[in-house]
């Protein structure tokens, strides 16, 4: 197992507590679960669409059950877990919306990471060559970016505030990886990453 | 997949079969003729009841794990609701939790077929020398058509002929669909008992877990079993959605169950065919439950 998780995956993890319930929507090769299931006796569930992430998965001997978080999340009943996790995935969903009342349908808390697209390299870059910006989160052209629904760090409070959706935490993380101040006035320029923890109002 | 060389494999005959373990086809202790029709219907609890004495009998506390196909798939669900305590995973591939209406009218017509055949003597053909080939080999053709997918069959026949070039106007076997279905019902007639037929495709249309302890999630609601289901995009025998019915049942609780459906057009016959993404999986599951289990 790999010591280092990566960075927004730790902070993930710091939101959880020991022996709770989790699901993790969009598991990748299963190695937050991993951790969490490891070093938190957290009892995990992953849902992932691609079937060689999943084998990953199961070679860990991690649960993980093949699903689409834009449909399969609708089979899940209210409050069965106390989290539910959404990691660098909601940038690809093709309803975010839908996909984020069911997170806090299904959990009592969920956690949300993804990319800013507010950040001010993405808009320099936009504003100077007038093209899809790319970088290290967001490496795609926009030809065959499974990212379709971008969204910077205030777009997703909007999001929250219209739909009575509860911020109970949020990290920013500079390019380096560094936690901002939370209330910083230029956080939507200088949030390279963020993880935002949201619950029911 | 499953190395031989590491585990120690238990692959039995069923129970209503003809090919070991006892079936209408055996010798009735209390007649010394076969049981035929005087053989009692059986259910996937009673095959997996004997399996059950079989592993007794071989001494062995607990099984690393059940797997199988189709019937084999009702048969690990059987063993995961009936003896879960001797069992830590669960494999089923290309089954489900139940038959559907659909799966029971395909049952129905081959048992029709073999019952409609004047040779089969309500069962009773044993001494007569004339068997009931037609019969047992029309619900063979039958049921094999269920096996595949349309695409399947279109890849391998199309329109194809088997002998010649033209049409003959005849009702004579000249489509290569025909002639290759023709083989699987004649093929099968030598190695099968009809009356076999007729009592496993019944013991499956009785199995239903939905009802065995007052729902899926009840069912299924053993914690210390790890399940891997496996489905066929194109099996329309046992479709996904059927697995998934099982998966939303026990999506919230606490029960561990992973579940992949493999891409291929091979359909319900999948499971039986080199499918490479099938087999990694199948891979990958075991090789993290022998980590789990530290074996």
């Amino acid at each position: 197992m790999k010591k280092t998780l990566r960075n927004d995956l730790q902070i993930i993890s710091s939101f959880i507590s020991e022996n709770e319930k989790v699901l993790d929507v969009g598991c990748g090769n299963g190695s937050l679960i991993e951790f969490l299931s490891k070093k938190k006796n957290v009892d995990c569930k992953g849902i992932e669409i691609e079937l060689e992430k999943m084998n990953f998965c199961l070679k860990k001997g991690l649960s993980v059950v093949q699903g689409d978080a834009n449909y399969d999340l609708n089979d899940f009943s209210d409050n069965s877990f106390s989290t539910v996790i959404l990691s660098q995935t909601i940038q690809a969903t093709i309803f975010p919306e839908r996909v984020i009342k069911n997170l806090i349908r299904i959990g009592e808390k969920a956690i949300i990471s993804f990319p800013n697209f507010g950040f001010w390299k993405v808009r320099r870059d936009f504003f100077f060559s007038g093209k899809m910006p790319k970088n290290k989160i967001l490496p795609y052209e926009w030809f065959n970016t499974p990212n379709i629904h971008l969204c910077s760090v205030n777009d997703f409070i909007h999001l929250c505030d219209k739909n009575r959706i509860k911020i109970i935490d949020k990290v920013l993380l500079n390019e380096d990886g560094k936690r901002l101040w939370s209330k910083s006035f230029l956080k939507n320029l200088l949030t390279y990453q963020v993880i935002f923890c949201v619950s029911k109002k | 997949m499953i190395d031989t060389n590491f585990f120690f494999v238990i692959c039995s005959n069923v129970l209503g079969g003809c090919m070991g373990t006892t079936g209408p086809e055996s010798i009735n202790p209390d007649t010394k003729k076969p049981y035929g029709l005087g053989f009692p219907v059986i259910t996937i609890n009673d095959m997996v009841k004997v399996q059950n004495r079989l592993v007794e009998a071989l001494n062995i506390k607990k099984l690393f794990a059940v797997i199988g196909g189709s019937m084999g798939g009702m048969q690990a669900l059987e063993w995961a609701t009936s003896f879960g305590h001797k069992v830590n995973s669960v494999i089923p591939i290309a089954s489900s939790y139940r038959h559907s209406a659909q799966n029971i009218a395909f049952h129905e017509i081959g048992r029709q077929a073999i019952m409609a055949d004047p040779n089969w003597k309500k069962g009773a053909y044993y001494y007569t020398k004339k068997y009931p080939k037609r019969g047992l080999s029309v619900a063979r053709m039958i049921a094999h058509i269920t096996y595949l997918s349309e695409s399947a069959l279109q890849r391998k026949f199309g329109r194809n002929l088997q002998n010649s070039k033209f049409f003959s106007f005849e009702f004579e076997t000249e489509f290569q669909i025909e002639s290759y279905l023709k083989h699987q019902g004649i093929s099968f007639v030598e190695r099968f008992d009809a009356n076999s037929y007729l009592y496993i495709t019944k013991a499956m249309d009785y199995f239903d877990l939905s009802i065995k302890k007052g729902g899926l999630t009840e069912a299924f609601s053993d914690k210390n079993l790890s399940y891997c289901f496996i489905t066929f995009s194109s099996d329309w025998l046992f479709p996904t959605s059927e697995t998934k019915t099982i998966i939303k049942s026990i999506n919230q609780s606490n029960t561990k169950v992973s579940f992949a459906e493999i891409r291929t057009d091979k359909g319900h016959d999948a499971f039986l065919l080199d499918e490479p993404s099938f087999h990694s999986t199948l891979k990958s599951f075991i090789s993290g439950q022998k980590k789990k289990f530290k074996i």
